[in-house]
């Protein structure tokens, strides 16, 4: 009945099941090569524990310090409902719809439009924005742009990518590891003393390097995901997803893209006989945290046809 | 394949010209449920005028062939030349097939007279009749060069509309052959229609 209920919603309130299982996917991946990284450790009996503790303060003191760290590396000044009360009070709109606490708000003093959310968990949290955003965008769609970040915070997402960096921390402290201790074993001539000892280097070396990249790019596959995530929670909470849409055009440069030059002026430049550049951005796609602001545009619009 | 056709001189350019375009024998009835967007009843042929017998020809041409179409398509029609040398054939009709009708075979007129090559846009006119919003003159630009159509909405001078575009075409991607480059989004300013 649930189920039926359910199917009888617009495409665009339905829950996007294929973003949950890839997300699944991801981690699993993500568990069982941290696993087979351990065991390999492990088989070859090397002091891994110093290493990884390290490491893992390190993780808890960037996870505890994270808002302090982010709003101070970006200049970000909290602003109080005093300051700035359209702002406030558009934020205290939106998180009364959705059932969110409110979160702190900053604003960072830079013409460059742009806007993060930080913070440990849902009550800790802090959104900022800068103010070119706050001066390139019209209400609807900082409203757009607010509810993204919001979502962010709802979904965990700093959690979820702190946790899943811990793997690639991990290996690339172990990576260093083995980058050094192998140039003193050669160097130092320890491998005459233990053959064994430099060739388990070597392979701790690879595992670690191979362990390092492949979930790095797991993260950022899963960094791209959430954006797409919270670009459907934000489209969600303002039931606007053209607003979102028209945001990341406006603050990615695209709007720009959009000529006001007459067509019969620039007829006579053949200019549709120009071959568009190879965009190649498969491996560049690879790399980055955030999917390519058309492709999010084209699922926001998606969405907005499903629901006019 | 359009870039290849044109040096074949093939027909088969103005065919899928024809095809594309026809396409917005349903697309605008989703215009008009989703967005509130009716048809003015006005589209326009703009193509580049040229000195000489054969653009003359051609034009009668059309002209002769308005006059004995009006039994069958009750279009009314107006020819003008604009400032940017342009001929504009603007067509007036009562229902979205007979302007298609009418601009497909004006477009095969052109073609078989040799300017296929002259042919700019194909511009249809649509109003919005929202009760909250105050009357907007919109349009779909059909582009001969790309084969395809994208949304036009003027705002005042010199001023676009962007977000309605944007709505415009999300609501007819599936429909219409659209041109998903937005840098390819020419306006026509001060659309003779």
């Amino acid at each position: 009945m649930i189920a039926q209920l359910s199917s009888l919603k617009p495409a665009w309130q339905r829950r996007d099941t294929g973003l949950t299982v890839r997300m699944i996917f991801s981690f699993a991946i993500l568990t069982v090569l941290y696993l087979i990284f351990l065991s390999v450790l492990s088989y070859l009996g090397v002091g891994y524990i110093p290493i990884i503790l390290i490491a893992s303060a390190m993780i808890l003191a960037q996870w505890y310090f994270s808002d302090k760290i982010v709003l101070w590396s970006a200049k970000a000044k909290i602003v109080s409902r005093e300051e700035e009360k359209d702002l406030h009070e558009m934020i205290e709109r939106i998180v009364a719809r959705s059932n969110l606490p409110k979160p702190r708000i900053a604003i960072v003093n830079i013409a460059m439009p742009n806007a993060f959310a930080t913070g440990r968990g849902q009550k800790s949290s802090v959104v900022a924005v800068t103010r070119g955003l706050i001066n390139i965008l019209d209400e609807g769609e900082l409203e757009g742009v607010i509810a993204h970040e919001l979502t962010h915070i709802k979904n965990r997402d700093a959690l979820v990518l702190t946790l899943a960096s811990l793997f690639s921390t991990v290996a690339w402290y172990l990576m260093q590891f083995g980058f050094y201790g192998g140039l003193y074993g050669g160097g130092y001539g320890y491998s005459g003393r233990d053959r064994n000892g430099g060739g388990a280097m070597l392979i701790i070396l690879l595992v670690a390097m191979l362990t390092w990249i492949v979930s790095f790019l797991i993260i950022r596959a899963i960094s791209r995901y959430r954006e797409f995530a919270a670009d459907r929670g934000s489209a969600q909470m303002t039931g606007k997803p053209v607003k979102l849409a028209n945001a990341l055009l406006k603050i990615s440069g695209t709007m720009r893209r959009v000529p006001n030059k007459d067509l019969r002026e620039v007829e006579g430049l053949n200019a549709f006989f120009i071959v568009p550049a190879l965009s190649g951005s498969t491996i560049g796609n690879l790399f980055s945290t955030h999917p390519p602001v058309e492709k999010r545009v084209q699922k926001l619009m998606e969405m907005e046809a499903s629901m006019s | 394949m359009n870039f290849f056709n044109r040096f074949r001189k093939s027909p088969l350019l103005s065919k899928s010209a024809s095809d594309t375009i026809f396409a917005l024998s349903s697309a605008y009835i989703t215009l008009e449920t989703k967005l509130g967007l009716k048809s003015t009843g006005r589209a326009a042929i703009s193509l580049k005028a040229v000195d000489g017998m054969y653009f003359l020809t051609m034009k009668e041409d059309v002209r002769n062939f308005l006059n004995a179409s009006r039994t069958d398509f009750d279009l009314a029609y107006r020819i003008l030349t604009d400032t940017y040398g342009y001929l504009w054939i603007i067509i007036e009709g009562k229902n979205m097939e007979d302007i298609l009708a009418g601009v497909t075979a004006i477009g095969d007129i052109i073609y078989e007279r040799g300017f296929a090559d002259n042919l700019l846009v194909t511009v249809f006119q649509f109003s919005s009749d929202t009760l909250d919003a105050k009357p907007s003159t919109q349009y779909l630009i059909f582009n001969y060069k790309r084969n395809n159509f994208y949304p036009f909405v003027p705002l005042g001078q010199k001023n676009r509309d962007t977000e309605q575009e944007m709505k415009i075409l999300s609501a007819v991607d599936r429909e219409l052959c659209f041109e998903k480059d937005m840098s390819n989004w020419y306006p026509l300013w001060d659309v003779p229609l």
